[in-house]
């Protein structure tokens, strides 16, 4: 019997709607806080600036792309910021331990990257397998990871060959390095969600036991959410190799909170379903844009804090009723 | 506030708090044999001292997590920090400031709390991203008062009443921390507001139509953890005389272990402080323990999250989805 | 010849028990009604067959081989396709995701062939296109579809999978006449092609429209088996009820005063229009008419629960404005519902936090003065009959109908001048329903008026003084005195003057039938389906966020 009554369906007519493309709000967000940068910073616009604004959010977008999957699944990943320090340190210490050369660099790479998925491949056994509650336990995994990061590398240190900052710095085929990363990036989300995986994943958020009713491998597919988390993580902990040159096992701590504050601005909902990888990556780079408004408007020292705060508290507040859309 | 009848107290010493008191009694005679003088008054008077400071700030984290509705309150340790910092300013090492800057700090930190609740209860933010930003906002508001400069001194009287010994060599701030739970406890179990928190927490819906003032209860939820965050960075500004900004970041974590360890449901509407007062204790007898053996830090870091883990295993199950 | 039989399952949820040794078999290319009353274990059982709750004790097989299933994929495997009574939908995804769930078509690469998806969802909605009705396309998003669009979204969704032993739980309950002959000329085809059906349905004439044998559950356990053709609706209703049958029988009808406790004139909201009646003092106002058309939004609207447009409502002469249920029950009128787990019990909480809440926020008691209130509701207790181990004890530990008691008499405390009852018997047991008659007569003599919905229409003609019949949200007639039949009844709620009116509105045609027509006595979950159901789960604007307790549904 229709209840609706004279009322027409909410959304979901095909075409663009706030529905389809919940990254919308964040794309116009985005715009504007690039003019008012433009304005507040006149050289925004160059070339040079625009590629290390990119490189320096990058690592934060990285984190909100692996993030990303996770909460789609109505989990919750914060033990990305460990992740990142403990593969950071992993890499660095293998490189310089092997010698510097080519084949260690690879195998560095290469293990960083292993590395993230074994700790992605922890957390979802813990949450997927065993049940356990995803807030307190990445909160415990990450605490384990970080661990080892410290056992790793106790002290911030270490070198690792030029030609990992330079190319990470310079370019390839003429194209910036970290434009490739973010594409790289990109290209994966794109591909990702046009698989069955990518609707699986969404279902077990939307409605896990309908998820389960129909026979869909629950289990599996939040597992697999935090191994991608996990890479994505050991990715943004690379990127940072290639940043800074050196080994930090702290460096990921303070990354953890920021990387959900861009999922929830990119449009993405704490509850499972809704929302995208393309919204987190704007929702880092409107998280770097907020900070180089704030820094730039040139407010004084005191006020700069608190204005960020209370910024992102507001977009925040937005990305989430963005997220909800009409319903309730 | 009315003494607890006989009965309270009765109901009070019988709860199932057998996982955590065994875990205390283990850790203590463990650590005494590995390390001669780990249970001595001494030591147990600075273990209980610490615990009580992560047990008032566990209070108000409990209270939000029983409400339900994945209420969670990340922003404890930036009030605890404002608090102290606040309190430490208006009392200016004078005595005479003491009741008015505490009276201060508590509404201040009373009213932060509410806002958070308002918009979780109003806006229906969902508390974790609600008390995200709150940190956020709370944080930058502490550099403004502060200028970034660490300044305010506490109040002698303060001084004492926190770290003297009052009765049975233990300091004040532990008896503070007992009255708290003495408190809350029996605010849970006998009082309309109590009974109102567990219904919020276990069924919102059946708990509306019942009758109960869903909204003004959650909203006060979230009020009382800034309270007690507030009261939690007072008792730390007189622990530590001088306050540096972050003081209170170290405790956002262990309190919601605390509450879990104790016996909490992080879905609500189940538990109580008791649990969370032993949780606390646990927490920091681990820590001594993990001190005293001399391990390494990455070592105590590590021996930290596979126990919490490990704990996670005996309490937070979730449902199997299979019936 | 049996494709699947199943012998002697066992199912316990808790303290409950769901299934007694019940027995079942399925023949090839058949339909195969199951049915019962509510309670008797006739879902539990279908969620065994599908996999997707384990069975504590018992055998199934399929073609003579013995089956063991770990889960739905297992079930799903084996062809067994299911239409859950809860719907399996996800709200968030369109329409055509939710078909295709699992077994979306790939494309090159193994990735989502999108434009082949919405292809195939297209072509499976054309199959029911005349019956759909307006606003569902390929990419509507399922928490926009109405009841019956839901229902319609899960039968293709279970019929995407062709499987070849088909499990329909209720699967017509939201659906009007034609979506039901719709979705019966599908099930002949599948019949014909060797489907073997197991379809669930509480409307008897659908029994008789399409299954070939008929199977009777009562308490957990089969007690008859028949061809549907050599059985009677009078044979089959007995077997479902047992000796009981007749314990129901008349109440005492109560006797009135003329004084008016509860006046409404010109209500309107989301779901009603314009509706005036008239509660007089210690009667039973019995609310009537097909499921979904307005009773229970009418309760809802009075106490608080659903936002009211236009209208007024006074109680004893004052003017009442039910802004929400703290205000509705600061004017003693009291509200309770069938769908305990979701608007009755806070389950894992003890019995005495249940039964004591409502009356501590009425009075605006701050303190639980424990003794004191363990007085005031020991007569309560002892009137409703309530059955409990101890006070402590979480009231999830008692049974259906002793939870539904602890609900009753939560708000008993309260001491109610108005009670509004939605469908309170629902799922409950025959004693327990016994009591709550005896005990509503005795508030009738108190002075206490009730208006009261039931989706049961025998329950309602029995215990009611007059009934009003709704239909699309309007009253269209009282019956009073004799025409308190089922005849009577059902001729009102298929008034045909309505059906023209509302565009989208009421999709009831006309009804031929002379036998009863039960209404579905199962809603739709409006966060499963996602669909705004009929009787939708919404106080004031908000989306009721409801928890899931361990309780059984059948």
């Amino acid at each position: 019997m229709k209840s609706a009554d004279m009322r027409q369906p909410v959304s979901g007519r095909s075409g663009w709607s706030r529905q389809r493309h919940p990254y919308l709000m964040a794309a116009l967000v985005f715009v504007v806080l690039c003019v008012v940068n433009a304005a507040l910073q006149q050289t925004f616009l160059r070339y040079e600036v625009a590629i290390s604004n990119v490189a320096a959010f990058l690592p934060m977008a990285l984190l909100a792309v692996g993030q990303t999957y996770v909460i789609l699944a109505a989990d919750i990943d914060l033990s990305t910021g460990a992740i990142v320090s403990v593969v950071n340190v992993a890499v660095v210490t293998i490189i310089e331990s092997m010698g510097g050369t080519g084949a260690s660099m690879a195998l560095g790479l290469a293990a960083g990257l292993l590395l993230g998925i074994t700790c992605g491949a922890i957390n979802g056994f813990c949450v997927a397998v065993l049940r356990l509650q995803p807030i307190v336990t990445t909160f415990g995994t990450g605490i384990v990871f970080a661990g080892f990061a410290l056992w790793i590398l106790p002290q911030a240190g270490r070198q690792v060959p030029p030609v990992i900052y330079l190319t990470y710095a310079g370019t390839v085929l003429g194209v910036p390095s970290v434009i490739w990363i973010l594409a790289g990036a990109i290209a994966f989300a794109a591909f990702v969600g046009r698989t069955r995986f990518y609707k699986a994943l969404r279902a077990t958020g939307g409605n896990i036991q309908a998820a389960y009713q129909t026979g869909l491998p629950v289990a599996r597919v939040r597992m697999g959410a935090f191994v991608i988390s996990g890479f994505f993580a050991a990715l943004a902990g690379l990127a940072l190799v290639g940043e800074t040159a050196s080994g930090d096992p702290l460096i990921g701590g303070a990354l953890t909170l920021p990387s959900i504050t861009a999922v929830v601005l990119g449009g993405t909902a704490l509850s499972g379903c809704v929302g995208g990888v393309a919204g987190s990556i704007l929702g880092a780079f409107i998280l770097g844009l907020i900070s180089n408004v704030i820094f730039f408007a040139q407010l004084p020292f005191e006020w700069q804090g608190l204005v960020q705060g209370l910024i992102i508290l507001l977009a925040l507040a937005g990305g989430v009723v963005m997220a909800r859309g009409k319903q309730g | 506030m009315e003494k607890p009848s006989l009965e309270t107290l009765k109901t009070f010493i019988k709860r199932p708090l057998s996982i955590a008191v065994i875990a205390i009694l283990v850790l203590l005679v463990g650590g005494e044999l590995l390390s001669p003088g780990f249970a001595s008054p001494r030591q147990i008077v600075a273990l209980l001292t610490i615990a009580a400071l992560l047990g008032v700030v566990a209070a108000g984290q409990n209270l939000v997590i029983l409400g339900g509705r994945e209420g969670i309150d990340l922003s404890v340790g930036g009030v605890i920090s404002f608090g102290a910092f606040l309190a430490g300013n208006l009392m200016q090492q004078s005595d005479a400031n003491i009741i008015h800057a505490v009276v201060l700090v508590l509404g201040a930190t009373f009213l932060i709390g509410m806002v958070t609740g308002l918009g979780v209860t109003f806006l229906r933010i969902p508390p974790l991203v609600m008390t995200l930003g709150m940190l956020g906002v709370v944080q930058g508001g502490l550099v403004l008062l502060t200028r970034g400069v660490p300044s305010g001194r506490a109040a002698p009287l303060l001084g004492k009443i926190v770290s003297d010994p009052v009765i049975l060599g233990l300091p004040g701030i532990v008896y503070i921390w007992i009255l708290v739970g003495i408190t809350l406890s029996w605010v849970l179990r006998r009082t309309t507001f109590g009974l109102n928190v567990y219904a919020i927490g276990t069924n919102e819906t059946a708990a509306e139509l019942a009758g109960v003032p869903v909204r003004r209860t959650r909203v006060m939820v979230f009020a009382l953890s800034g309270f007690f965050s507030g009261l939690t960075g007072i008792l730390l500004l007189g622990y530590t005389e001088y306050v540096f900004i972050g003081a209170g970041d170290q405790y956002m974590l262990p309190s919601i272990i605390a509450v879990v360890i104790g016996g909490t449901s992080l879905a609500g509407g189940s538990g109580g402080y008791v649990g969370t007062m032993a949780g606390a204790v646990v927490l920091i007898l681990l820590q001594n323990i993990l001190t005293t053996l001399n391990i390494p830090p990455f070592g105590r870091q590590i021996i930290f999250g596979v126990t919490l883990l490990g704990l996670m295993l005996l309490y937070g199950r979730q449902r199997r989805l299979r019936g | 010849m049996p494709v699947l039989e199943a012998s002697g399952i066992r199912k316990r949820f808790g303290g409950v028990t769901a299934l007694a040794g019940a027995d079942f078999s399925l023949h090839a290319g058949e339909v195969h009604a199951l049915v019962g009353s509510n309670g008797c274990g006739k879902s539990t059982l279908c969620k065994i067959i599908g996999g997707s709750v384990a069975a504590d004790a018992g055998e199934l097989t399929l073609n003579d081989k013995p089956v063991t299933f770990s889960g739905p994929q297992d079930a799903a495997a084996e062809h067994i396709g299911v239409f859950y009574q809860d719907l399996s939908l996800i709200p968030k995804m369109t329409v055509a995701e939710n078909i295709f769930l699992g077994r979306e078509p790939t494309g090159r690469a193994g990735l989502v062939d999108q434009p082949a998806l919405h292809q195939a969802a297209s072509a499976a909605l054309a199959g029911f296109r005349e019956v759909l009705g307006d606003g569902i396309d390929a990419d509507t998003t399922v928490a926009a579809l109405s009841a019956d669009q839901g229902q319609m979204v899960e039968i293709l969704k279970v019929l995407a999978a062709q499987p070849r032993i088909i499990i329909l739980d209720e699967a017509t309950a939201a659906l009007d006449r034609n979506q039901v002959a719709a979705v019966f000329e599908h099930v002949r085809s599948l019949k014909a092609a060797g489907c073997s059906i197991i379809f669930i349905t509480h409307r008897m004439d659908e029994v008789f429209d399409i299954a070939d044998r008929v199977t009777v559950m009562r308490n957990g356990a089969t007690v008859m088996t028949a061809d549907s053709d050599q059985t009677t609706r009078e044979a089959l209703v007995e077997a479902m009820v047992g000796e009981l049958a007749t314990a129901r029988g008349k109440s005492a009808r109560h006797t009135p005063a003329a004084e008016v406790a509860l006046q409404v004139d010109g209500l309107s909201s989301d779901k009603l229009v314009d509706v005036s009646l008239q509660l007089k003092r210690g009667e039973i106002l019995g609310l009537g008419g097909l499921h979904g058309q307005g009773q229970s939004e009418l309760l809802r609207v009075l106490f608080g629960a659903r936002r009211m447009r236009s209208g007024h409502v006074r109680i004893a002469g004052k003017s009442f404005d039910p802004r929400g249920p703290r205000s509705a029950m600061r004017h003693a009128v009291a509200y309770i519902s069938g769908d305990r787990a979701r608007y009755g019990v806070m389950a894992i909480r003890p019995i005495f936090e249940n039964l004591v809440v409502s009356l501590l926020a009425r009075e605006r008691r701050q303190i639980i003065a424990r003794r004191k209130l363990e007085g005031e509701i020991a007569p309560i207790i002892e009137t409703l009959k309530l059955k409990f181990d101890s006070l402590g004890a979480a009231v999830s530990q008692l049974s259906g109908g002793n939870q539904q008691k602890v609900v009753i008499g939560r708000w008993l405390a309260t001491r109610p001048q108005v009670l509004l009852l939605d469908d309170p018997t629902k799922g409950i047991d025959i004693q327990t329903k016994v009591d709550l008659y005896a005990t509503l007569d005795d508030l009738c003599a108190q002075g206490v008026s009730i208006m009261l919905y039931s989706s049961d229409d025998e329950e309602l003609l029995a215990i009611a003084d007059r009934v009003l019949v709704f239909n699309a949200g309007r009253i269209v007639t009282e019956l009073t005195g004799e025409q308190r039949t089922q005849f009577e009844l059902y001729r009102a709620a298929y008034d045909a003057g309505h059906t023209g009116l509302q565009q989208a509105a009421s999709k009831q045609t006309p009804a031929q039938q002379t036998g009863s027509h039960q209404p579905g006595t199962q809603q739709i979950d409006a966060k499963e389906a996602g669909s705004k159901a009929t009787d939708s789960e919404k106080i004031g604007s908000k989306k009721i966020d409801s928890k899931k307790t361990g309780e059984a549904t059948e």
